[in-house]
């Protein structure tokens, strides 16, 4: 008995795989949880309060309850088309615009990479305003605007106050957005893989949908989801550079919020589009992420 | 006894309620102290004075030593803070610096709206009792009143008030003038680029009818109140109007208006003026006056139309549990000097609200009925009032906004 | 046709030495196009950056123009406006006041957005999708209505806690960064997530089986991996906070004036040249801290190298 136990060896001690799991996690997503519950989830409990209330004498809330709000809410529904149109367009421009050079400094970039992608936001601690008005003087009857019509002829040529001005705006404004999404999966991408696939034979189609595509999908996904979303409720850039003649769901809210003080329609207006944008943000992420087998590691 | 000593004593009553002998102590105690600070401060408002183009300089040093407190009322202790809610730049900087000087306030915070809406919207979010001042347009008064944002004025503390003219007084907004205090007014006209439009647009109506001939080339300012003074004008009819059947008649008007509208604009009218991309306009006097300076906009004309307009004023008042009232006091009694006025009225571009600014201001300025508009058409001008209740007025406006530039 | 890879495709799987020229990728071999692809990238790179500096360029050259009031009317070259706004205290604090709420909601959002993004890959799906739909609820959410509420919320909350607790909680910095944070947190957690999708646990098993502990394996293997994601949204944090304008106005308090706030607050008045020499300014301050920032990342680089790779260090440029 005794030599069959001291003929087994003693291994020595594992090392711990990893902190207790559930505090851990715990711990981790606790601060996030806390500000949701805080300054989201209370403060849209008290939007969803006030639309059903009545405006109060002079604008505002006043207490009572009343469907009204929502009757009202669908109404009027004009503003929220021209936003679908404007926000599709823009995502789909950015994503054109920010491919190339999202690739370009994930792959080319080198050492200076940081370098490339800090440069990407410098521009933008400047501020909004200063850099659309900036864009007012270059598309400007002084600027662009002027010098193309009179080049043609056209002395009525405007490039300002057309949609052309205001996707340009946009898309001024949104690209960071996505990029950084697309740069940070692609630059984790492992070379390597393309360039085997490439010596099995694949073609460069072939390599990137099979290859690339997988690993830059999330990048994609959550980079268009940065930019259509805010896209929807935007409407300052579109009230300077298209000169306020497209008329945009983000007008229509805070018309109602500020100049008609009507809160609880507008609070209705403001929990009808959160419903519609976050069942339409499930479904696109539901589709566009079917058959791909997504397995979440903790990778601590 | 020293300054300190005098200023401790005085801290001290503030905080005791006031015998009637205590009251005699204090009022003995600050004629010394107002006869001290006007010996010490009488060059104080000088630098303000040497900024106006014309003004008399050597009268300015005399008008101190009526900004301190009359002997008769009680010593205020003036905080060494004040904070102010206003409009952006709208109070001249040189004057700002004067009164911290004069006043010993050594924190002039000065935190910015950019619309009255955006200041009421944040009183009826909750944010009060944060700031001591504020500057909101006259029509506002009576529902930051009756919602208990604002405090009423401690007359007897700003006695410059009186030198506020009497056509700016028992307006139906503050029938009392106890709320509020008149900064400075201005009206809503005809902008026109004589250069471009031939025709004569002396009212309304003129501007509705020749309105299609420059389709794409009308600027109008994005605000619902000033926006239905024309269609109502035109049509003869109050601009307060909530009637629905006259508001009916102007919502075609306004229809009518939509596509040839190049821009609702309250920002960068001036600028749409000045290229020439607009020649036509709904708009307020601001920057437009520098223009007609301009040789390559001399042509540009503002007009009070002759079936009349709004004039509207912007009011000071004091905000409900200051957290400085006394500062607050000092600054509205510095700022109603007239001197002080004459600089915000060249400064802002804004006529002042006080006739006894005018020998301070620049004549050019004074004759100008663009800004200083003469009595007759005075006449035609009707106050702006609190229209915001409509719905009627809310839903035309917004569908005017949606039809601009459509065709 | 390239070095690099040779050896990588003839032993069949890639080697360390081979991952290293990964960095900078070779030539795709068979490509008759190459160097037009390559002609495009740079192009359209180089288009890219023009087109976001060419309104900034605009911005600066006028920030030098004598005129009195508006920006684009060409007066003469002149620094007056530089003058004014260096003795300006309302714009001074203005900016001090920006730089203060911006650098705070970025640390404390990525330092959040991280955490979360990590700690929901562990949970529970019951847990994962709601939390999922609120994070897209608060990109959703347009900023004038979380913008209100939220200040019904804070003063509503002040009204009733500060009587209770004899404390003086009001609007202010707290409040400002408080709100902020709730849209950047979301925005880090999402990047964090879109870096960590697919990435496995081969690096960090191997790192345990070598002894590591827990935190330096975070430190040493994970951290680096996630850098880039962590990076970016700490930018994009600053940036959203520093130019933010809807959210602030409403939940800002006395004395916390941002730049925003004061530039729209002015333009009724014209924007004058002194917001763009302000605008000058803030580009000059922060060109400097980059390249100062890359010359000491560079002098660091330098040195490190020089120090013997450690087991993590190999591991980490495996995969990097």
């Amino acid at each position: 008995m005794a030599a069959i136990t001291e003929a087994v060896p003693v291994r020595p001690a594992r090392p711990p795989r990893s902190i207790r799991s559930a505090a851990l996690t715990t711990v981790l997503v606790l601060p996030a949880s806390l500000w949701y519950i805080i300054l989201l989830v209370l403060p849209l409990a008290i939007v969803v309060v006030m639309s059903f209330g009545l405006q109060g004498n002079h604008g505002s809330y006043a207490p009572g309850f009343t469907l009204d709000n929502y009757g009202s809410a669908f109404e009027r529904l004009t503003p929220f088309t021209t936003s679908l149109w404007l926000s599709l367009a823009g995502t789909i421009l950015c994503l054109l615009a920010a491919l190339p050079i999202a690739y370009f400094i994930a792959t080319r970039a080198g050492r200076r990479k940081s370098l490339f992608i800090v440069l990407l936001v410098v521009p933008f601690w400047t501020s909004f305003l200063i850099r659309t008005y900036a864009w007012l003087t270059i598309l400007g009857p002084d600027g662009l605007g002027g010098f193309i019509g009179d080049s043609i002829g056209d002395p009525g040529f405007r490039i300002l106050g057309t949609p052309a001005a205001v996707l340009l705006g946009v898309v001024y404004g949104y690209l960071p957005l996505m990029i950084f999404p697309i740069y940070v999966t692609l630059e984790r991408m492992d070379r390597t893989l393309v360039e085997a696939s490439k010596d099995l034979g694949a073609g460069r189609w072939s390599t990137f949908r099979q290859i690339t595509l997988p690993i830059i999908l999330p990048g994609l996904l959550t980079g268009s989801i940065l930019v259509f979303i805010p896209l929807m409720g935007e409407y300052v850039i579109p009230a300077i550079l298209g000169y306020g003649r497209v008329f945009l769901i983000g007008n229509q809210l805070v018309l109602q919020f500020l100049e008609s003080r009507n809160w609880p329609e507008g609070a209705a207006r403001a929990v009808v589009l959160i419903l519609i944008m976050l069942v339409s943000v499930i479904f696109y992420l539901w589709f566009a992420n079917r058959g791909r087998k997504t397995r979440d590691v903790s990778v601590i | 006894m020293t300054d300190q000593d005098l200023d401790q004593v005085i801290r001290r009553m503030a905080q005791t309620p006031l015998s009637r002998r205590g009251f005699m102590y204090a009022g003995g105690l600050s004629a010394a102290a107002a006869f001290l600070a006007a010996c010490s401060s009488g060059g104080s408002s000088s630098p303000s004075a040497a900024a106006t183009t014309s003004a008399a300089p050597t009268s300015a040093a005399s008008e101190a030593p009526t900004a301190s407190a009359a002997p008769s009322v009680a010593a205020v202790v003036v905080e060494k803070e004040l904070f102010m809610y206003n409009w952006g730049d709208y109070v001249d900087p040189t004057n700002m610096k004067a009164f911290q000087q004069e006043f010993g306030v050594e924190k002039f915070t000065y935190d910015t709206f950019a619309s009255n809406d955006e200041m009421m919207a944040k009183f009826q979010g909750g944010a009060t009792g944060q700031w001591d001042i504020s500057a909101p347009t006259a029509n506002f008064v009576p529902a930051m009143r009756d919602q208990g944002f604002i405090q009423k004025l401690d007359l007897p503390h700003i006695p410059n008030a009186a030198l506020i003219d009497d056509t700016f007084k028992k307006q139906w907004w503050d029938p009392t003038d106890e709320w509020q205090l008149p900064k400075d007014w201005g009206t809503t006209g005809i902008t026109v680029r004589t250069k471009f439009v031939k025709e004569e647009v002396k009212t309304w109506k003129a501007f509705f009818e020749v309105a299609p001939k420059y389709t794409g080339r009308i600027v109008i300012v994005d605000s619902p109140d000033d926006v239905f003074v024309a269609p109502l004008k035109a049509l003869g009819y109050s601009l307060n109007s909530v009637d629905p059947t006259e508001l009916g008649q102007a919502r075609e008007l306004l229809l009518a208006l939509a596509p040839h509208v190049l821009a609702l604009d309250s920002d960068q009218y001036n600028t749409k003026i000045e290229t020439g991309e607009a020649v036509l306009g709904l708009t307020w006097t601001g920057g437009i006056l520098e223009l007609r300076d301009k040789p390559a906009t001399a042509d540009v004309e503002y007009l009070i139309p002759d079936d009349g307009t709004v004039f509207w004023m912007d009011t000071w008042v004091v905000l409900a549990d200051a957290p400085h009232p006394n500062a607050a006091n000092a600054f509205l009694n510095f700022i109603l000097e007239p001197h002080h006025q004459a600089l915000e009225t060249m400064t802002n571009q804004y006529a002042s609200c006080s006739s006894a600014a005018k020998e301070f201001i620049d004549p050019k300025v004074t004759s100008d009925p663009a800004l200083y508009v003469p009595a007759d058409v005075q006449a035609k001008l009707e106050g702006q009032k609190d229209n915001s209740g409509s719905k009627l007025r809310a839903s035309i406006y917004e569908e005017f906004k949606s039809k601009i530039g459509q065709a | 046709m390239s070095a690099s890879a040779g050896p990588a495709v003839a032993s069949g799987h890639p080697t360390v030495a081979g991952t290293a020229d990964a960095k900078r990728l070779p030539k795709p071999r068979g490509e008759r196009f190459g160097g037009l692809v390559e002609g495009w990238l740079r192009g359209h790179t180089l288009l890219i950056y023009l087109f976001l500096y060419i309104p900034i360029i605009v911005v600066v050259i006028f920030s030098f123009n004598a005129t009195n009031r508006r920006v684009t009317d060409w007066q003469g070259f002149s620094l007056k406006w530089y003058a004014s706004v260096l003795s300006d205290k309302v714009v001074q604090s203005a900016l001090t006041n920006s730089f203060i709420v911006a650098t705070s909601t970025a640390i404390i959002s990525t330092v959040f957005g991280t955490m979360a993004a990590l700690g929901l890959q562990r949970a529970p799906k019951w847990f994962q999708r709601p939390f999922e739909a609120l994070t897209f609820v608060s990109i959703i959410v347009p900023e004038i209505v979380i913008a209100l509420a939220t200040l019904v919320f804070f003063s509503s909350s002040f009204d009733v806690i500060n009587p209770i607790f004899g404390l003086k909680l009001k609007l202010g910095f707290p409040t400002i960064i408080a709100a902020h944070a709730l849209f950047n947190i979301s925005l880090v957690m999402l990047l964090v997530r879109a870096r960590l999708s697919g990435m496995d646990r081969t690096h960090v098993e191997a790192s345990y089986d070598l002894y590591g502990t827990p935190w330096r394996t975070f430190w040493q293997i994970t951290f680096p991996q996630l850098l880039p994601a962590v990076v970016a949204g700490f930018l994009l944090s600053f940036t959203f906070s520093f130019d933010d304008y809807v959210i602030t106005t409403f939940v800002s308090g006395a004395g916390s004036t941002t730049l925003p706030l004061y530039i729209f607050s002015t333009i009724r008045k014209g924007v004058t040249p002194a917001t763009n020499a302000v605008a000058a300014l803030m580009l000059l301050i922060t060109l400097t801290i980059l390249i100062v920032g890359q010359l000491v990342v560079a002098r660091n680089a330098r040195r490190a190298s020089g120090r013997g790779a450690g087991v993590a260090q190999m591991i980490t440029e495996q995969s990097a």
